[in-house]
């Protein structure tokens, strides 16, 4: 049985730096070159100075839980063989409020807790579409989570 | 020069539903032409009477046209925004205004595909801001009740509120609905049920969810003056309020609590007389359950991160403190996207609500949306 494809990414050059760095194996967001403020989802101007002058940068990849949820209904064939899966809202620890959409990993429903350290990890979906994805700290000597 | 604008008082003299019903077989224009007929014939106007149109869903103009409106004198098509308070709060503003006379505010809403549709392939939800798909949809998200979802357990993080409270909360609504003949879901629910649902975000289960169907409701705006002359006893808009504060990524809210409702309310009091304890029925967003409860927080009609204990203690039922949502909600009425609140609203300021009529009503809040946007109106009786 043939799996269906993940969702395709948009033709969008101006995300580029973030799909070239999840692919090389670092998350990188974008971050105004004029005032140092970090601007995720990726926007052309910065918010908190008005720079035009932005791009992607190396973070940390360590990031606090604010929110999850499980999903158990799939809305797109790729998700079907998935679900259960947990989406999570992390605060990334470069910013205060700096909140990143992704996938917890590592770890089953009932033993998330908001609040926990988490670090990046990489999965890959296909050979272009590589997501971050976030697992407890404590569960990083346990080896890659990448496929 | 200055652009000349009157400072009138506007009222609410009409409203209406076309036949609300899953997968309808009826078109926009049809369920427009039913509402509009509906509030029409509730306020004892002529389509000839009607100077001004607004809709989320449709065309404004392609309406009126339609329905052998007068000329326009104002008109507007509202895109994604705080659902049917966007179109009703621009028309009070231009009733108020003496840009137009009187004035009708639609919301043609048509059921969207199921989630099995969308997980076998070929059909997916729209989106506000495609170029930021990418950031949602390699992670499995693509509905809106995964931000309800983690906006949920955000909450209950935050507040007193378990899933026991939601189950109540669900219960609550349904027994308003027993008292509705023009709720869909009419059958008795308890507690119990809700809880023994699968999960489709946990903590969120499909009956936390508003009812998919099709939908067309109609609002009649007018001026104070002309409102005296015509059928129905005049319902006033007392205060109202818009407000932004994210754009629509509601999975990274900075702050998944306090959302744009707090901002909202404190608008919306800042421009009244009235307070909080003034009012005799809520009638709060329920597109997913939480954001009744963050609404009723937001409006001071409870303490901060009591919203749970509140609705299951009795308070938002019929001969509680604020009874809310007393149509049974969208979850019970179908997605009306907010109109059926403001309509309720004010059957109740004009006691016509039979079986669920809260006695003495006369000052009635309605509100939509959560997240990023939002809006609230407060009517009263004369």
């Amino acid at each position: 049985m043939n799996q269906p494809a993940p969702p395709p990414l948009p033709d969008d050059p101006s995300t580029a730096y973030f799909w070239e760095g999840t692919r090389a194996g670092e998350l990188r967001i974008l971050r105004c070159r004029s005032c140092g403020f970090y601007v995720h989802m990726p926007r052309p101007v910065c918010r908190n100075c008005q720079s035009m002058d932005l791009a992607g940068e190396k973070v940390s990849g360590k990031a606090t839980l604010y929110a999850f949820t499980e999903t158990h209904k799939a809305f797109h064939p790729f998700f079907v063989s998935r679900v259960p899966y947990l989406l999570a809202t992390v605060e990334l620890a470069e910013q205060p409020h700096l909140h990143f959409l992704t996938n917890l990993v590592g770890i089953a429903e009932a033993d998330v807790r908001i609040g926990m350290q988490l670090e990046v990890a990489f999965e890959e979906l296909s050979p272009e579409i590589v997501i971050p994805v976030f697992r407890p700290v404590a569960a990083m000597a346990e080896g890659s989570v990448a496929s | 020069m200055t652009v000349r604008t009157s400072n009138r008082r506007v009222a609410i003299v009409g409203v209406g539903y076309s036949q609300v019903a899953r997968n309808s077989g009826l078109s926009e224009r049809h369920h427009a032409a039913q509402a509009a007929i509906a509030a029409l014939a509730d306020a004892g106007l002529k389509a000839g009477d009607i100077d001004g149109v607004g809709t989320w869903g449709g065309d404004a103009v392609d309406f009126a046209w339609m329905m052998g409106f007068d000329r326009l004198k104002w008109s507007l098509n509202v895109g994604v925004s705080p659902a049917f308070i966007t179109p009703a709060y621009h028309a009070v503003q231009a009733v108020a205004a003496g840009h137009a006379d009187t004035v009708m505010a639609f919301r043609i809403m048509m059921q969207q595909p199921s989630s099995a549709a969308l997980a076998a392939g070929g059909a997916m939800l729209g989106a506000p801001n495609p170029g930021d798909t990418q950031w949602q949809y390699p992670y499995g998200d693509f509905s809106p009740t995964q931000w309800a979802g983690l906006l949920m357990n955000r909450y209950m993080h935050e507040s007193d509120c378990t899933e026991e409270h939601f189950a109540k909360f669900a219960e609550v609504q349904r027994n308003w609905a027993l008292l509705n003949d023009n709720a869909l879901q009419r059958e008795a629910l308890s507690a119990e049920q809700y809880l023994s649902m699968p999960y489709i975000t946990k903590p969120l289960r499909i009956l936390d969810c508003d009812y998919p169907c099709d939908s067309g409701s109609a609002v009649i705006f007018t001026t104070e003056e002309r409102a005296r002359d015509l059928q129905q006893p005049a319902v006033f808009v007392d205060a109202m309020a818009l407000s932004a504060i994210h754009d629509m990524n509601f999975e990274i809210l900075p702050d998944m609590v306090r959302t744009s409702p707090a901002h909202c309310a404190e608008l919306l009091w800042s421009r009244t007389g009235l307070k909080p304890s003034d009012v005799s029925t809520a009638h709060l967003y329920d597109g997913f359950s939480v954001i009744t409860l963050q609404w009723l927080e937001a409006l001071g009609l409870c303490p901060p991160g009591q919203a749970g204990p509140f609705v299951a203690e009795g308070n938002t039922s019929l001969g509680g403190k604020v009874p809310t949502n007393t149509d049974g909600g969208a979850i019970n009425v179908g997605r009306r996207h907010g109109a059926n609140f403001c309509i309720e609203a004010v059957k109740q300021l004009r006691g016509q609500c039979g079986a669920r009529q809260v006695e003495g009503a006369d000052v009635s809040v309605w509100a939509n949306a959560v997240g990023p946007f939002s809006g609230a109106m407060l009517l009263t009786k004369d």
